[in-house]
């Protein structure tokens, strides 16, 4: 076999082990009737794309982006500065600090969350978005804050150094000098933090049941309620997003960054 | 510093830092306390529960966490060579796809695809592989889970495994081909050695996330013992109300988590 052969097998190899999983929830999103054995459904049509548009998933959808737009905006209001200070000045009790922050990435989320919800519950923010915003920061926050520290080490210092010494403050030079030059690491850790909250399961189930829905809670609903063609579409719906980032900044983003992804 | 700038630091510092106190490490530390608790009495029988209601249930969960991960760092490891070696941009770039996939995806596709009535059994009974009166099922069984989980994974891997392999110099490989080594020996006797490091924090990493996997065992699990980790937890809440017992399980799988944590700190220190 020549080379390019050989790169050629390789490409449909790796195309039939991503898509073919994902090809059968296209297949079935467009089914209305499909008996067994048959490879492909008897008839097909729009049916379930028109039906769900009046249902629940609409709500779902938007009370899952409402959800993902608070949790990105507060998380990032919150996280820039800290990152900032952690990344520049000499921060007392630092290394407690970053431990504490990488915690939730080191231990199983389920069973803490459980106890989290009983917190929640405890100040009434069980079942409610107040509640769920809060239990997706804790992840949010943890990706944002070492994301950030990251961003904001690698703006040189000398550069705020030297706006320090003609005379500008140090909030000056934070917002004249490193933050300009941060805003590309932001705007990727930003749109990686809206992903996640958008795709969240474990916490929006725990604490958010069976009051608040979100798109994954829903699909994981009609899944295991057989109906096959409305999570077929919940679950194309949840793919798009992250299928968009990805072709957008798949050759600017760093694998540090990606690399936390395989968390959701 | 002064006294005014620690002040600012800590303000600054303190409302992300509550709400990850508040709604993590605080649950965390109770989790061991509620789990020695039984009708408000001191007491091991949470854990005495965990032994006799779920020692399977555990050894289940580690026997697919490390099925997984050999399958998935056994086919990075090889892939990766190749992608390294002979560069394919178009598979590295698919390879990035299941990154982006949510877990309750990745369930709710595998759920669809595999079942005995699913979308795979359907094509090979075509080609009369399969039994159509008796369709064998892959879903809803642990090969199932351990397929979801290395389909997910083996993005996360391919990441991690690529990167380090471009970092092995090329002046190696050069020489290794000069002497005539294949593609193989490339792997087995320089890329592989050299990234030995990486490795083994990428397999802690991916380790840990198995172990506690949640959504997939729930989307494709059978229903019926035995089930992963999690899932006990989730229904021990979720139907009998036992948070005792609930959080003793959870403790374990703490533990569990941590002894991987400590071997990838081991690694790290080691620096080899």
């Amino acid at each position: 076999m020549t080379r390019r052969t050989m790169r050629m097998a390789g490409v449909v190899l790796a195309g039939m082990v991503i898509f073919l999983p994902l090809s059968s929830l296209v297949i079935w999103s467009f089914a209305e009737k499909w008996y067994w054995p048959h490879l492909f459904p008897q008839q097909t049509g729009l049916f379930y794309w028109a039906k769900v548009m009046q249902g629940d998933l609409l709500r779902a959808l938007t009370d899952g982006f409402l959800i993902a737009i608070v949790v990105t905006v507060l998380t990032l209001v919150i996280t820039i500065p800290l990152a900032y200070v952690l990344a520049r000045l000499p921060v007392p009790f630092k290394p407690l600090i970053l431990m504490i922050f990488l915690l939730p990435q080191a231990f199983p989320q389920l069973p803490v969350f459980v106890n989290s919800t009983t917190l929640l519950y405890q100040v009434n923010l069980g079942g409610k978005l107040g509640g769920v915003v809060l239990i997706h920061m804790v992840g949010a926050l943890v990706f944002a804050v070492w994301t950030m520290t990251a961003v904001f080490k690698s703006v040189p210092e000398a550069l705020e150094e030297a706006a320090i010494n003609l005379g500008a403050s140090r909030f000056k030079a934070f917002y004249s000098v490193s933050l300009p030059l941060a805003t590309p690491g932001i705007i990727a850790s930003t749109l990686l933090v809206f992903l996640y909250s958008l795709d969240e399961f474990t916490g929006t189930l725990l604490v958010g049941s069976p009051f608040v829905l979100t798109l994954p809670v829903y699909m994981y609903r009609t899944s295991v309620g057989y109906e096959l063609q409305v999570a077929s579409i919940s679950a194309l719906m949840l793919m798009v997003p992250g299928i968009v980032l990805l072709v957008l900044l798949e050759r600017y983003m760093k694998s540090e960054y990606l690399s936390m992804f395989g968390r959701i | 510093m002064r006294l005014s700038h620690r002040l600012a630091c800590l303000v600054i510092a303190l409302p992300p830092l509550a709400i990850v106190v508040w709604l993590f490490f605080i649950p965390f530390l109770s989790s061991a306390y509620l789990s020695l608790l039984r009708e408000d009495q001191w007491s091991l029988r949470n854990y005495y529960l965990v032994w006799r209601l779920y020692r399977y249930d555990i050894l289940y969960t580690l026997w697919i966490a490390f099925f997984s991960l050999v399958a998935v760092l056994v086919i990075a490891v090889f892939l990766c060579g190749y992608l390294r070696i002979h560069i394919n941009r178009p598979v590295e770039f698919l390879f990035k796809i299941p990154l982006f996939i949510p877990f309750v995806v990745v369930g709710h596709a595998m759920r669809v695809l595999l079942a005995p009535k699913g979308t795979l059994n359907a094509a090979l009974s075509q080609i009369g592989l399969v039994n159509m009166n008796d369709p064998p099922s892959i879903a809803f069984g642990w090969i199932g889970i351990a397929v979801c989980l290395i389909w997910k994974n083996l993005a996360l891997a391919v990441l991690l495994v690529l990167g380090s392999y471009r970092s092995v110099d090329e002046t190696f490989l050069e020489a290794a081909r000069n002497f005539g080594a294949s593609t193989f020996q490339q792997i087995k006797d320089i890329l592989l050695p050299m990234s030995k490091a990486s490795l083994a924090v990428a397999g802690a990493f991916m380790f840990t996330s198995m172990l506690a996997s949640f959504s997939v065992p729930l989307m494709i699990g059978s229903g019926e013992p035995p089930q992963m980790v999690m899932i006990d937890v989730f229904y021990r809440i979720n139907y009998q109300m036992d948070y005792g017992t609930a959080n003793a399980l959870g403790v374990v799988s703490y533990l569990l988590a941590m002894g991987v944590a400590g071997y990838y700190l081991r690694t790290i220190q080691k620096g080899t």
